[in-house]
């Protein structure tokens, strides 16, 4: 084997089995000790971390890419499924990322699920998802890809629901697999049609074959299951809803890793809709709507950790975006950095949250500023991340796509849309930073605000060293596919920059309004559109149960029981014959002489006629 | 009709006569039945010499046998009639008369 490659297998193998074992450890009846999770569990990423860190290096060095295949599952007549791991431009910078933000959401978790007296299982299933995602990420066939993307589903529903005895937790993690399933219908129809059509389920002899066959019907599958996973306009109340869970597994689940599967599906399998124009215009759209949809529920909503959901929905959205635009690498490039930030944003979050006693309403805080300063300072560097500043991690990703949404043959809407919602993002950010940091406080005065913990102080340093300088790391490391259009008038080049800088002149307007009434009757409908996140879970969630609770009443009693069983099957004959035979018997009255004597007529009759 | 048949046909309508008129008891019914019985016996052994053919010339045996375990069908009719009634008069037995 060429050395690149056995580097390359070795160490995602190695990767593979130092995550594996503590999990194995677990299965053993052995009792854990207090820190594993400190010991165990989060030395196991740092390693993994480590471990990657040597392909990403040999790959930025050599620019190789890699694909192993190793022992084969099963052999059909038709179909050959082996277990394939694909090392190619995505999955090598992809796992070291993800690794390093799990690593420092590991390490915040042991400070803020402190007090749980299941913290260990906590980080064994943080660690069973890391597991799933990695599978996810490094598949080459769209089986194993199956395999970590119900993984991910699984394990985002056991956490989403971690504190299970609150009634809004299960809810919200029955929405998350309920609204997964729908999108993963999509998958199995695309692995349908490619299984029958191109009889392979391998990436490579995928593209290859399917240059000539008209590939609407699978890409759509393909977009319904990102529409699921990826939250998309739709698909999408399961992501605010999934706020119920910890802030650990907000941080890496619904922001970071598990959102951005459904993305990076399509990203894998965009050499397939490259040609598709249905495809790329129903992704644009998508994405589009999306993400000004979102971003406007975001405008009211007063939960800290619904804000970033609505962000993280958001910025989905723009990658959607994005690969309508025919730009994979340029969306890969937006979850890379998107996965800093937003790590960030909700680790800063946990600490606000935990330091104010569990006061998760930003009208409740205020001038933190000055009480947290390091985490009021993190905040700032996301929010100004996100929003796409000069030079800081979003600005790479965010700003090389609208320039190329502005420069590209594209649906004016779309762009529209995606302009509004990128000037939204700001207003947000500065209502998050105004609320919470800025001010005086609005909370209790014997509130346990403490960053003096290096648990909660290194990851967030870590990740904010990342949200500053990761967009340029990955930039300057990288080769682009596609040449950007380098020329285009000023108003192009600075159009991103320009609608932030608007939304965040507007923004602060606004929020100097908060403290003088403006309009003494306040138009509200704007409002509660936004604050009850355009009624489509208020909608959806009570007419769809409902239609099917009445069809299955209807099935079941009426059709099954009242008709098939009741009039037209084993009773129907009982309830035909009956009738007959009470009409038969009530006819016939006993009257033997009667009968007899009428016989005896008859007859004397015909012996009298035929006698003469 | 010859004379044979028209006498033959005459008894045999004398005794249905007999048991469609009943009047009391169960058993006129019942030799009123065996009257008609009298009447096919001798019609059927007359039969053969009539039509000239041989072929029939057991048919009244089997009649004959027929309506001796018919007969006594009836008699024990009767008889359990009579126990359970009390009597064989005609009226007791409306039960299900309605």
């Amino acid at each position: 084997m060429h050395p690149t490659t056995l580097m390359y297998t070795s160490s995602l193998l190695l990767m593979f089995a130092v995550l594996l074992y503590p999990l194995l450890v677990t299965f053993t009846s052995l009792p854990l000790n207090n820190d594993w999770a400190a010991s165990h569990a989060k030395t196991a990423v740092k390693s993994a971390f480590l471990i990657s860190l040597a392909p990403l290096s040999l790959f930025l060095s050599t620019g190789m890419e890699a694909v192993t295949s190793s022992w084969t599952w099963m052999v059909t007549t038709t179909l050959d499924i082996t277990l394939s791991f694909k090392f190619d431009h995505y999955s090598i910078i992809f796992i070291p990322i993800a690794l390093y933000v799990t690593w420092s959401i590991l390490e915040f978790a042991t400070w803020y699920m402190h007090s749980d007296p299941l913290m260990n299982r906590f980080f064994k299933y943080l660690l069973t998802f890391l597991v799933a995602m990695l599978i996810l990420v490094s598949a080459n066939n769209l089986f194993q890809l199956f395999i970590g993307w119900e993984g991910v589903g699984i394990m985002s529903f056991l956490l989403i629901g971690w504190w299970h005895g609150r009634a809004d937790a299960n809810t919200a993690a029955l929405q998350a697999v309920l609204y997964n399933r729908v999108g993963d219908i999509g998958l199995i129809l695309g692995m349908a049609w490619l299984a029958t059509n191109v009889n392979s389920w391998d990436i490579q002899q995928m593209f290859i074959l399917s240059k000539d066959l008209d590939m609407t019907l699978p890409l759509l599958g393909l977009i319904l299951a990102a529409t699921g996973k990826s939250a998309q306009f739709g698909l999408h109340p399961w992501l605010p809803a999934a706020m119920e869970g910890p802030t650990p597994v907000s941080a890496l689940l619904h922001s970071s890793t598990m959102v951005v599967a459904g993305i990076f599906l399509l990203i894998r399998m965009s050499p397939l809709m490259e040609n598709n124009q249905t495809a790329l215009t129903l992704c644009l759209c998508l994405g589009a709507l999306t993400t000004m949809f979102t971003a406007t529920c975001a405008l009211t909503q007063n939960d800290i950790k619904k804000i970033v959901a609505f962000s993280t929905s958001s910025q989905l959205g723009l990658m959607m975006v994005t690969i309508g635009l025919n730009q994979p690498q340029l969306a890969f490039l937006h979850i890379c950095t998107h996965a800093f930030f937003k790590a960030m944003l909700f680790l800063c979050s946990g600490s606000v949250i935990h330091s104010l006693n569990d006061e998760q309403d930003i009208r409740k805080m205020g001038g933190l500023h000055h009480l947290a300063p390091f985490t009021s300072s993190c905040l700032t560097v996301g929010s100004l991340a996100l929003t796409g500043t000069p030079f800081l991690a979003g600005f790479f990703s965010k700003d090389a796509i609208i320039e190329a949404l502005n420069t590209s043959h594209v649906n004016a809407w779309a762009l529209t849309l995606t302009l509004i919602a990128t000037s939204f993002t700001a207003i947000y950010s500065l209502r998050v930073i105004f609320f919470v940091t800025m001010g005086t406080p609005r909370f209790l005065p014997l509130s346990p605000i403490n960053e003096n913990n290096s648990a909660v102080i290194n990851p967030l340093k870590r990740l904010a060293w990342g949200s500053i300088f990761g967009g340029l790391l990955v930039m300057l490391n990288i080769n682009l596919f596609k040449t950007p259009v380098l020329t285009m008038p000023t108003e192009l080049k600075l159009a991103a920059l320009a609608v932030s800088v608007l939304g965040l002149l507007t923004a602060l307007e606004l929020a100097t309004l908060t403290s003088k009434q403006f309009k003494v009757t306040p138009l509200r409908t704007p409002h509660h559109f936004s604050t009850s996140l355009g009624f489509v879970p208020a909608i959806i969630h009570r007419q769809v149960p409902q239609l099917s609770l009445l069809l299955g009443q209807k099935i079941a009693s009426q059709m099954v029981d009242q008709t098939w069983l009741e009039k037209t099957g084993p009773k129907a004959i009982a309830n035909a014959t009956t009738p007959l035979a009470s009409a038969t018997s009530n006819m016939q009255q006993g009257l033997i002489k009667t009968y007899l004597t009428l016989f005896l007529m008859t007859l004397v009759l015909v012996t009298l006629i035929s006698a003469t | 009709m010859t004379p044979t048949h028209f006498s033959i046909s005459s008894a045999f309508l004398l005794g249905l006569m007999g048991l469609a008129f009943h009047r009391t008891h169960l058993l006129s019914a019942l030799l009123c039945l065996e009257a008609m019985m009298l009447a096919l016996f001798i019609a059927l052994s007359l039969w053969s010499l009539q039509l000239d053919a041989t072929g029939c010339s057991t048919a009244p045996m089997l009649m004959l046998a027929f309506s001796a375990c018919e007969a006594s069908a009836g008699l024990a009719l009767l008889v359990a009639t009579a126990r359970t009634h009390g009597t064989d008069h005609m009226q007791a037995l409306n039960l299900l008369q309605c």
